[in-house]
């Protein structure tokens, strides 16, 4: 297996099926430290299903997932712990739909951490004025708008002290007028040298702060590279095509 | 973007590690081996007190057994249908009385409703056999029967038709009142129709709470399934193989319904309103 | 008679029946949730026979009628070697249908949650037994106020059929017949009766309403 490696997730030989549809077929990928990797590629590529094999939210059908040199945990304490590591923000949101936003961030830091009431409110606070919605820490989730939710669900991540985070295309159930402002939270955790796997279709964003473009078709990683150099020289076909049907050509 | 949709049901336990999936098999297998125990000491506990007897079973291979079962459950068929039929009726009125534009009927409407909705069925069937003869009224068994069932299924159709028209989309009703249709014409011409669609499958499974309902025709002497189930058993001199195998009837009946509301529900993408579930107090 | 005459006349045993149709409703509920829970718990493991039977009980007390359980209670269960007293067959029987009731409740509550809110306290690190304790059980309950209220309301209504067995005292639909037995009171008694139902039902309703407001979980 891979030498002495400083990936902090490496992937090998990934496959998994559902039924009869290969949904993933022999994923290599190494993700280093503080590296941003934005997967892209059509409906159905099997970007998503990557992205939530990495914290165990879908099984592998053989292969195997390493994060700091060991292999995930199968269950139990020890799948819980290595979660608490890694940070998820998905499509819709999730938040707790009975709590407040306030205790949507404490109760990770509370119930798994053990950080004792009031520290745990203080950094949530702090947390939620860095995504810019303190004045919102009283009410519930469903009294906020999408953009304002998904910057919640991040704090809620970050709360937990991440070593990495995913997005789950994070920005495609929301309003266009409310997808900069939950971009620009990412853009800022990119900054600061988080480790991030994001799946989107936000071009820009992936020209802007990643590190790494990996392009996804039929349960494949059908190329990888810089983005500069992915987004004006694609090589393959497959490629080409789903960056032009986005551009709109 | 996963291909397979999972249920709450399934989600609450996820994908299985070894550990976890021994776990299951060993519960599977416990689990297996107490139902057993449990059936094993129920058809005992037929056996050692003779249950299980020629005797109390036999009969049912008679076409004369099942001849009177079934005329009995034809009495049930009709009080049930009879009952279905005016509860709806009545249901359907109280509801336009109480959506109505005039405040003293809705008012007398809404009352006659949750009165109905909280008195049990057994109280009003006791009030038309003991309460109304006292008054010099002589009625047939049969309406005995059926109007209290009838008055207390008509209180929960009424809320299950006005949950049928409030699901009706407002802009439905502003799009009529825009070409200028009366409140009257709306109402029949607009909204009833969808409203009516709507609680279909509603309708269908409170049928079971009529059928339900109608096992206390005994109380009348009505010969429906149960009366005649009472009659074959003092004949046959066979209570528990036939109170068994009535309940069973009854609940392949109502099962029978309620798959059917669930299909009606499914195929028009509808909910279905009952007591116990969205009906609002 | 009026209806001042048969409450002078029967006031006492009227205030016994209805606290005693309070008392049995309560057990009933009570009892019928906890047997509820414990087949909804049933019913969402991963054990397939633990589920299959789960299903198979809702399917089967969900369906009977109370009436036909309760003569197989009263009348076919001695035959059997299992002899239960009036009181303790009717409330056994009442749980029996009321749990399946509850347990469906329980399953739309769990449904409502949806899968993305378990994937998420999943995600944070929360363990099986946290995410049921703090995300399931709080939510299922909270969702579950007005269906439950009315199923309440449905098992004083089913408490009724305690007046096809002999009760001391009556409960209140057994009180129409027993005035009936002893005097001329003819519709005062069902005036009583239906009083007290309707008084009690229009309570529970109001209570369930007030506290669904104030918990209910806005999606």
């Amino acid at each position: 297996m891979a030498a002495k490696s400083t990936a902090i997730i490496q992937m090998h030989h990934v496959d998994k099926h559902y039924g009869e549809l290969h949904v993933l077929q022999d994923i290599n990928l190494d993700v280093q430290k503080g590296e941003v990797v934005v997967l892209i590629g059509p409906s159905g590529s099997g970007k998503s299903t990557l992205c939530r094999t990495i914290n165990r939210l879908e099984t592998i059908d053989s292969g195997e997932i390493l994060f700091e040199g060991k292999p995930l945990p199968q269950e139990g304490k020890e799948l819980a712990a290595y979660r608490a590591e890694i940070g998820m923000v998905f499509q819709s949101f999730n938040l707790f739909a009975h709590k407040t936003i306030l205790d949507n961030v404490t109760l990770g830091p509370r119930e798994v951490l053990g950080t004792p009431k009031e520290e745990a409110e203080k950094e949530a606070m702090d947390l939620l004025a860095r995504v810019g919605v303190a004045e919102q820490a009283h009410k519930v989730p469903a009294q906020l708008s999408g953009g304002q939710q998904q910057r919640v669900a991040i704090a809620r991540s970050l709360a937990m002290h991440p070593k990495a985070m995913l997005f789950d295309e994070p920005t495609s159930a929301l309003d266009p007028e409310m997808i900069n402002e939950v971009l620009e939270v990412m853009v800022g955790l990119a900054k600061e040298g988080m480790t991030m796997v994001v799946v989107t279709h936000e071009m820009n964003f992936a020209r802007r702060v990643s590190n790494r473009v990996v392009f996804m078709a039929d349960g494949q990683i059908m190329e990888e590279g810089a983005p500069d150099e992915f987004f004006d020289h694609p090589k393959t076909e497959r490629a080409k095509d789903f960056l032009d049907s986005i551009r709109g050509h | 973007m996963s291909a397979h949709t999972t249920s709450m049901r399934d989600a609450l336990y996820e994908a299985p590690g070894p550990k976890t999936r021994r776990r299951t098999v060993i519960g599977t297998v416990v689990s297996l081996v107490l139902l057993a125990v449990a059936i094993f000491f129920i058809i005992r506990q037929f056996y050692i007190t003779d249950q299980f007897n020629e005797r109390y079973w036999s009969f049912l291979l008679e076409w004369s057994t099942w001849r009177f079962l079934l005329e009995g459950l034809w009495g049930t068929i009709q009080v049930a249908i009879m009952s279905g039929i005016i509860s709806m009726a009545l249901g359907l009125l109280l509801m336009l009385g109480r959506i109505g534009q005039n405040k003293i009927v809705s008012g007398i409407c809404h009352v006659l409703t949750d009165l109905f909705r909280s008195l049990p069925s057994l109280l009003l069937i006791y009030f038309f056999f003991l309460v109304i003869p006292k008054y010099g009224i002589r009625m047939p068994s049969f309406w005995m029967l059926t109007i209290p069932i009838s008055l207390a299924a008509s209180g929960v159709l009424a809320e299950v038709f006005r949950a049928g028209v409030n699901a009706v989309p407002k802009g439905q009703t502003e799009a009529a009142m825009s070409i200028g249709l009366t409140h009257g014409k709306i109402v029949r011409k607009i909204i009833l129709p969808q409203a009516l669609r709507i609680v279909i499958p509603s309708l269908v499974s409170q049928l079971v709470v009529v059928v339900k309902d109608t096992t206390v025709a005994y109380v009348v002497s009505f010969p429906d399934l149960m009366q005649n189930t009472r009659v074959l058993i003092s004949n046959y001199d066979a209570l528990v193989s036939m109170y068994f195998v009535v309940a069973i009837i009854y609940i392949l009946i109502n099962y029978a319904i309620n798959q059917l509301s669930i299909y009606l529900a499914h195929r028009s993408g509808n909910k279905i309103v009952t007591r116990t579930s969205e009906n609002p107090v | 008679m009026g209806v001042g005459e048969v409450v002078a006349e029967f006031g006492g045993v009227y205030v016994s029946s209805l606290l005693s149709t309070w008392l049995m409703t309560i057990v009933c509920f009570a009892g019928g949730l906890a047997l509820g829970v414990l087949v909804t718990i049933m019913r969402v493991s991963p054990i397939k026979p633990l589920r299959v039977v789960g299903d198979f009980y809702v399917q089967v007390f969900r369906n009977i009628p109370t009436i036909s359980l309760l003569v197989i209670f009263v009348y076919a269960l001695p035959y059997l070697g299992l002899l239960l007293d009036y009181r303790t067959c009717l409330i056994v029987c009442i749980i029996l249908v009321v749990a399946s009731f509850a347990s469906e409740n329980f399953m739309s509550g769990i449904n409502a949650i949806g899968v993305g809110q378990i994937e998420a306290a999943r995600s944070v690190g929360l363990s099986f037994s946290q995410i049921v304790r703090l995300i399931v059980i709080p939510q299922a309950l909270r969702t579950t106020v007005l269906p439950m209220t009315n199923l309440l309301i449905a098992t004083l209504l089913t408490t009724a059929i305690g007046s096809q067995v002999p009760l001391t005292p009556p409960e209140l639909t057994g009180m129409v017949n027993y005035v009936n037995a002893r005097s001329v009171a003819g519709i005062s008694a069902f005036v009583v009766s239906a009083i007290c139902y309707a008084g009690t039902a229009l309570l529970l309703g109001f209570l369930g309403n007030k506290l669904d407001k104030k918990v209910r979980i806005v999606r």
